[in-house]
């Protein structure tokens, strides 16, 4: 177990590598990728936190992010406050409304909550979609960044900007992986194998489900913030449940409960969706048959994939020492 | 506007039409949810490939009559190709996969769809049977949503003589309420589970076909109808034939009349319908397992 920590911690250093080295090389349009897979690999990490570890399956986890998303643009556009609080306020109001959200759903279990959470964010992305002083189905264009020039940057330029996120990118992760070392993360694991036992060992389950479903809105509302701030245009398809199932699709095919693994995904979909989308009309077509063969193949996606053979790897090794040793 | 029994004649034959429509949909969902607990997302493709099809088939043949016959079966021999290919293998695996290998299959299906018919609307305009308009209360109104709202009704009666007065419909109401118990006795369980997924994608095929003078066909209608299926489903309670039909019915309603009454907020209504039942009523209206 600790070497399997220590393997995916390894994978995510990796993975920081490999992103910093690509930015490094990027061009204006690599960084609006780096950028959007930062975007996406954050909203991906906070539904793992959900889906993954406790177990959670929610198809309305868009709905939070894009909540995010236009208060920040509502703040800063239409009541011109200043992004830095415009960030703070809308992360804190996501995850308000992820705590009255989780008080609800958390009432219903399985298959059913997975329909009520769709529900409730699609009832989002109706609300949006309907009212003008948002934009209705126009969208909200004319969204600032973050003013970081006292400290002499620009977030304004592409790749100053794919770097902030790269960073947060990071500081968000080792954030969860101690959340999730902590006895807080264990009721968590627990709540996910089996919460029927947990209710009997004295653990109030619905309170803790309403927790985790509060932080993990509030993280991806942040996300939303960031994301308004990448596009700076913003359009109700932010919140609708089919975005829910592609960043679904990302922690799936990265590996389920794996932290790095939702980040894995986010890279993987938001290239292979470019490469394919030069190649062919119908890539689609092709992610989706990824996807079910991803999810058929019973191994826990990418980083599933990646454990199996670091395992055959080290039993081989294993062998061959104790081989050598009986020499 | 109210007093107008013109205005309610209309409204009410509206809800109606659309009510029976979802539950062509539903009906075939509903027990594969109930049976097999079966998360199947992929079902609003197959309505959509009904109406593509059925445009094909219209167009060779230049009538409807055909399409109505061949299009439900080609639907059903897709399902049935998906069932052996896909879902058989899925159904120990949990609703979480479930959901993602048949999202996997809209996607599939979608693209796949776009590929045959292209993205226009595919509209049919010769050889529609009752084709013509009626009057009554000092309203017209298309003869054809009728001939819709009838052939929900008899599928309907057909379905509930099948699932009362047949063996399969015994076996299919044993699976349902006791799927352990019911294979102890001797009831094949998967092959009923086969059976009734076939029967589920016919009829899926069924409505699209059906709509298709009605609405004209495109690509992306099986996402859009997909939601409130399974709005319906839910509502209606997993499993059971009654649940689909007052679904639909209180589904139907909903829709058309919070489009009347509140146009922009229909959908919500629905949405907050299906939260409501959900936590006053859990298991549905009529769950076909108490």
């Amino acid at each position: 177990m600790q070497n399997l920590m220590n393997f995916r911690f390894a994978l995510a250093a990796l993975t920081m590598i490999a992103f910093l080295v690509s930015w490094s090389g990027a061009g204006y349009f690599g960084m609006e990728l780096l950028a959007e897979i930062a975007i996406l690999g954050l909203l991906a990490m906070s539904l793992d936190l959900l889906a993954g570890y406790t177990g959670l399956v929610s198809l309305g986890h868009a709905a939070l992010f894009g909540c995010g998303a236009y208060a920040f643009a509502a703040f800063t556009v239409l009541w011109g406050w200043p992004a830095s609080l415009a960030m703070a306020a809308a992360t804190l109001l996501t995850g308000l409304l992820s705590l009255i959200v989780g008080a609800v759903v958390t009432r219903v279990q399985g298959i059913f909550f997975i329909m009520i959470t769709l529900a409730i964010g699609e009832m989002g992305y109706e609300i949006i979609f309907k009212t003008r002083a948002l934009g209705g189905d126009d969208g909200l264009a004319g969204i600032p960044r973050l003013d970081l020039t006292a400290i002499g940057v620009d977030l304004n330029d592409p790749g100053a900007f794919a770097l902030f996120l790269l960073l947060i990118l990071p500081v968000v992760y080792l954030l969860l992986r101690r959340l999730l070392a902590s006895p807080y993360g264990a009721i968590l694991n627990g709540l996910h194998d089996n919460p029927v036992r947990m209710r009997a060992l004295g653990l109030p389950v619905q309170r803790y489900q309403i927790s985790i479903f509060a932080f993990s809105g509030a993280l991806a509302g942040f996300a939303g913030t960031l994301s308004a701030q990448h596009t700076m245009f913003i359009t109700p398809q932010l919140l609708h449940w089919t975005t829910s199932g592609e960043v679904l699709i990302m922690v799936i095919l990265g590996g389920l409960g794996t932290l790095v693994g939702p980040v894995i995904g986010a890279a993987t979909v938001t290239l292979l969706r470019h490469e394919l989308s030069d190649l062919t009309d119908y890539w689609s077509l092709w992610l989706g048959v990824f996807l079910i063969l991803v999810v058929m193949g019973g191994k826990n996606g990418v980083v599933g994939w990646l454990e199996a053979g670091w395992s055959i790897v080290r039993r081989g090794r294993v062998k061959r020492s104790s081989n050598d040793a009986s020499r | 506007m109210l007093t107008d029994s013109g205005f309610w004649f209309v409204q009410v034959l509206n809800s109606l039409q659309l009510s029976m429509l979802l539950f062509l949909l539903s009906v075939g969902l509903t027990v594969i949810f109930g049976l097999m607990n079966f998360v199947d997302l992929a079902h609003g493709s197959l309505y959509a490939l009904g109406a593509l099809s059925g445009y094909s088939i219209a167009r060779a043949t230049g009538g409807m009559w055909l399409a109505y016959l061949l299009a439900p079966l080609c639907v059903m021999l897709v399902g049935a190709l998906l069932y052996v290919l896909i879902i058989d293998r899925m159904r120990k695996a949990g609703p979480m996969k479930q959901v993602l290998v048949t999202f996997g299959l809209i996607f599939v299906l979608l693209d796949i769809q776009r590929y045959i018919w292209g993205t226009d609307q595919l509209g049919v305009t010769s050889g529609i049977p009752f084709s013509g308009s009626f009057v009554m209360f000092g309203e017209t109104y298309p003869t054809y949503r009728l001939f819709i709202i009838c052939v929900g009704l008899l599928v309907f009666a057909a379905l509930f003589l099948l699932l009362e007065h047949t063996r399969l419909g015994a076996e299919v109401r044993a699976s349902v309420d006791d799927p352990e118990t019911a294979s102890c006795l001797g009831v094949n369980v998967e092959r009923t589970f086969f059976v009734v997924f076939l029967i589920g994608s016919a009829l899926a095929g069924l409505a699209g076909v059906v709509a298709l003078p009605a609405f004209s066909a495109e690509a992306g209608m099986g996402v859009s109808i997909l939601v409130p299926t399974l709005v319906v489903v839910v509502v209606g309670g997993l499993g059971s034939l009654k649940g689909a039909f007052a679904g639909s019915l209180l589904i139907g309603t909903t829709l058309t009349f919070g489009q009347v009454f509140f146009p922009s907020f229909a959908s919500i209504l629905m949405y907050a319908l299906l939260v409501a039942v959900l936590l006053i009523r859990p298991s549905g209206l009529f769950p076909a397992r108490g």
